[in-house]
């Protein structure tokens, strides 16, 4: 389990990371969220140690991570980077060698990475001569050669096909659930975010404003709303109802947000009464539409 | 592999130069003559008495042979009655040494004509030779020491330049390739750092050794030297001080190479670390002409140029065993106080990609 204590920075004058302190079980991909500027990436450095904090813990597996630790790590940068006029291959196996694989070992990893991760590209090949999105799966591969025992990931999904999408989920899926490694990504497409993670953290101007499995936070913040398509009905039908308003319009329909115990069976009764009812169903707020909420409070 | 390559081109050519310059300080010249001419001969043995000069006569069946080799440079020189024809000019040796067979000529027949005996001919050759005595005598063979030395330190001055160089271009692409992320991620900055210099350093030195063997081979081949033991103990030398020079240097090359983003930026921040690098070799130029000049002595001693002016120094017999033991002490005094404060602005300029990054941002984002 990785956990971030009170991690805070500044840059001169702009404090990057204030307090922040979550926490990545094994087994878990957790998704890191915010916008630009919010401090992921100065969080992700920090974690790895490319940058030190001016204050806070990194904890792993309940001490503070020191070098030794750290070589454990498989990490990501948004900045990607590879030597563009070394060959493939070769820089695998020395990427993986600095983390203390063996030569031998490296290769084996090096050539089942490439299959795993679908790389269209000989293994010679130079790097500066494959396309983005192979040079991504490089990349990610560099981040997977020595088997780490923590993922950190800086948008690891930015820049690929919804096919490298689906083989990089399912790659961290795996590396999450088969040999527990607790995986942190932060990403900008919530909507995958959702799909993919068992736990979010929200982050902005460098403040944590939420962690947790997304599940909780949805209950957290459920709010009960119906949405509701009738043909024929009349203009504010609802209006009859106790305890019950428009969130919003839709061009076939609204939907609308009970409180004070108002019974959705009642709310239905009265759409049947109005013509044919052609959707009823509840809304679950979307991680986009929590993270709206959250970021404007 | 290309810069060796270069690198034993300019050396053949210096060495070549040398040896066909005379090598070890000797004048040697072609003469022709027509056959039966008796000045001829006698050139030879004129030749013999004056030191540092050396005459080897060719014999031409007719006067126009002999201009035709003058002209078409197999001899220096043809001496035809009392006349000496030459390409362009006569070099001033050459034409002592024709001008004094003339007069021992002319001597023969004064003493041909009074009928002198053969033994009073030979008390007038001059007797026994001079003995000289120096009252601060010098080396001699200091000639040839500082030839070696020269080429030493323009061989020291390429190889610290070209290699500083590297290690600068070397962090530069890790930066601007922005590997060196993931890199640290694996690492800490300064070991980074440190095992860039070493890396280049351990290439540098085998290229210098490499070369320096192959110089000296080509220079005792020729005849440009024929001191092999000084030729060996002055390569030693300059090795070891490249070894003090580059461990100086090259954590401000890495320093220099992590200020910046692209390559085309990469030149205006190494002119400070080049420009002390040129003076210091023109120093040591100097040091050649004076090695005991108080410039050249400073030289000598600072971190900075010590690699350069003081094997010179040593090789000509002209530093004093303290200034020696000061060289190397501030040479290894001088690496590791700058190797934390380079450390410390690497680390803090390397990710911080974008514009030039001020020594002092870098100082300061590393706190």
């Amino acid at each position: 389990m990785l956990k971030l204590i009170g991690l805070t920075r500044r840059f001169g004058d702009v404090v990057a990371l204030d307090d922040v302190t979550f926490t990545v079980p094994e087994g878990e991909l957790v998704g890191f969220v915010g916008r630009n500027g919010s401090g992921k990436t100065t969080t992700m450095r920090i974690v790895v140690g490319v940058l030190e904090p001016d204050a806070g813990q990194v904890i792993w597996r309940g001490a503070p991570a020191d070098a030794v630790a750290r070589r454990r790590f498989g990490y990501m940068p948004e900045e990607r980077g590879l030597y563009p006029r070394m060959r493939v291959h070769e820089q695998l196996v020395y990427l993986a060698r600095l983390h203390g694989i063996d030569t031998t070992e490296a290769d084996r990893r090096a050539t089942e990475l490439f299959e795993t991760l679908q790389v269209e590209a000989k293994p010679s090949d130079r790097v500066e001569s494959l396309s983005l999105g192979n040079q991504q799966r490089v990349q990610l591969a560099a981040a997977l050669m020595h088997r780490p025992e923590l993922l950190v990931l800086d948008e690891p999904f930015s820049g690929l096909d919804p096919t490298g999408v689906d083989v990089l989920g399912a790659v961290l899926a795996r590396e999450a659930r088969e040999h527990g490694v607790p995986v942190v990504f932060s990403s900008h497409q919530l909507e995958l975010v959702e799909r993919v993670c068992d736990r979010v953290v929200l982050i902005e101007r460098g403040r944590v404003l939420a962690e947790g499995a997304i599940d909780e936070l949805r209950a957290a913040r459920m709010r009960n709303l119906l949405r509701i398509e009738i043909v024929g009905a009349q203009e504010r039908w609802f209006d009859v109802l106790p305890g019950v308003r428009l969130e919003r319009s839709l061009p076939d329909g609204v939907v609308l947000e009970l409180t004070d115990g108002a019974d959705p069976q009642r709310v239905l009764d009265v759409a049947r009464s109005q013509g044919e009812v052609r959707h009823f169903s509840r809304v679950q707020p979307t991680l986009s539409e929590l993270f709206r909420e959250v970021v404007q409070a | 592999m290309v810069s060796t390559l270069i690198n034993l081109v300019v050396i053949s050519v210096l060495i070549s130069i040398r040896a066909f310059s005379g090598g070890t300080g000797e004048a040697n010249f072609q003469v022709g003559t027509i056959a039966g001419e008796p000045a001829g001969d006698r050139i030879g043995t004129v030749a013999q008495a004056v030191p540092g000069v050396r005459a080897r006569i060719v014999s031409f069946p007719d006067e126009a042979a002999a201009r035709a080799a003058v002209a078409d440079g197999r001899v220096d020189g043809a001496l035809i009655g009392d006349r000496l024809i030459v390409r362009e000019v006569a070099p001033a040796s050459l034409r002592q040494i024709v001008q004094l067979s003339f007069a021992a000529e002319r001597q023969e027949e004064v003493l041909d004509r009074y009928g002198i005996t053969a033994g009073d001919r030979a008390q007038l050759g001059g007797g026994s030779p001079i003995v000289i005595e120096a009252l601060e005598p010098g080396d001699p063979n200091r000639d040839q020491n500082e030839a070696i030395a020269f080429v030493g330190m323009i061989l020291l001055y390429g190889q610290l330049f070209g290699y500083g160089v590297w290690v600068a271009s070397g962090v530069l692409e890790e930066k601007s390739s922005r590997v060196v992320e993931i890199l640290l991620a694996a690492m800490r900055a300064r070991q980074l750092m440190a095992g860039k210099i070493v890396g280049i350093g351990l290439l540098g030195l085998l290229q210098l050794a490499f070369l320096g063997g192959f110089a000296i081979a080509l220079a005792l081949a020729t005849g440009a030297i024929d001191l092999p033991g000084s030729a060996a103990s002055i390569a030693l030398l300059d090795i070891g001080y490249f070894v003090l020079a580059f461990a100086f240097y090259a954590s401000l090359f890495a320093v220099a190479g992590a200020l910046v983003s692209r390559m085309e930026e990469l030149q205006n921040v190494l002119v400070p670390v080049n420009l002390v690098i040129i003076v210091s070799f023109f120093i040591s130029i100097s040091a050649l002409a004076d090695p005991n000049s108080v410039l050249v002595r400073v030289a000598s001693i600072l971190p900075t140029s010590s690699a350069l002016a003081m094997p010179v120094r040593i090789a000509v017999g002209a530093a004093a065993w303290w200034e020696i033991a000061l060289s190397v002490v501030l040479s290894i005094a001088g690496t590791f106080a700058l190797i934390p404060i380079a450390g410390r602005a690497y680390a803090g300029a390397v990710l911080r990609i974008g514009g030039r990054v001020k020594l002092r941002e870098a100082w300061r984002a590393a706190a």
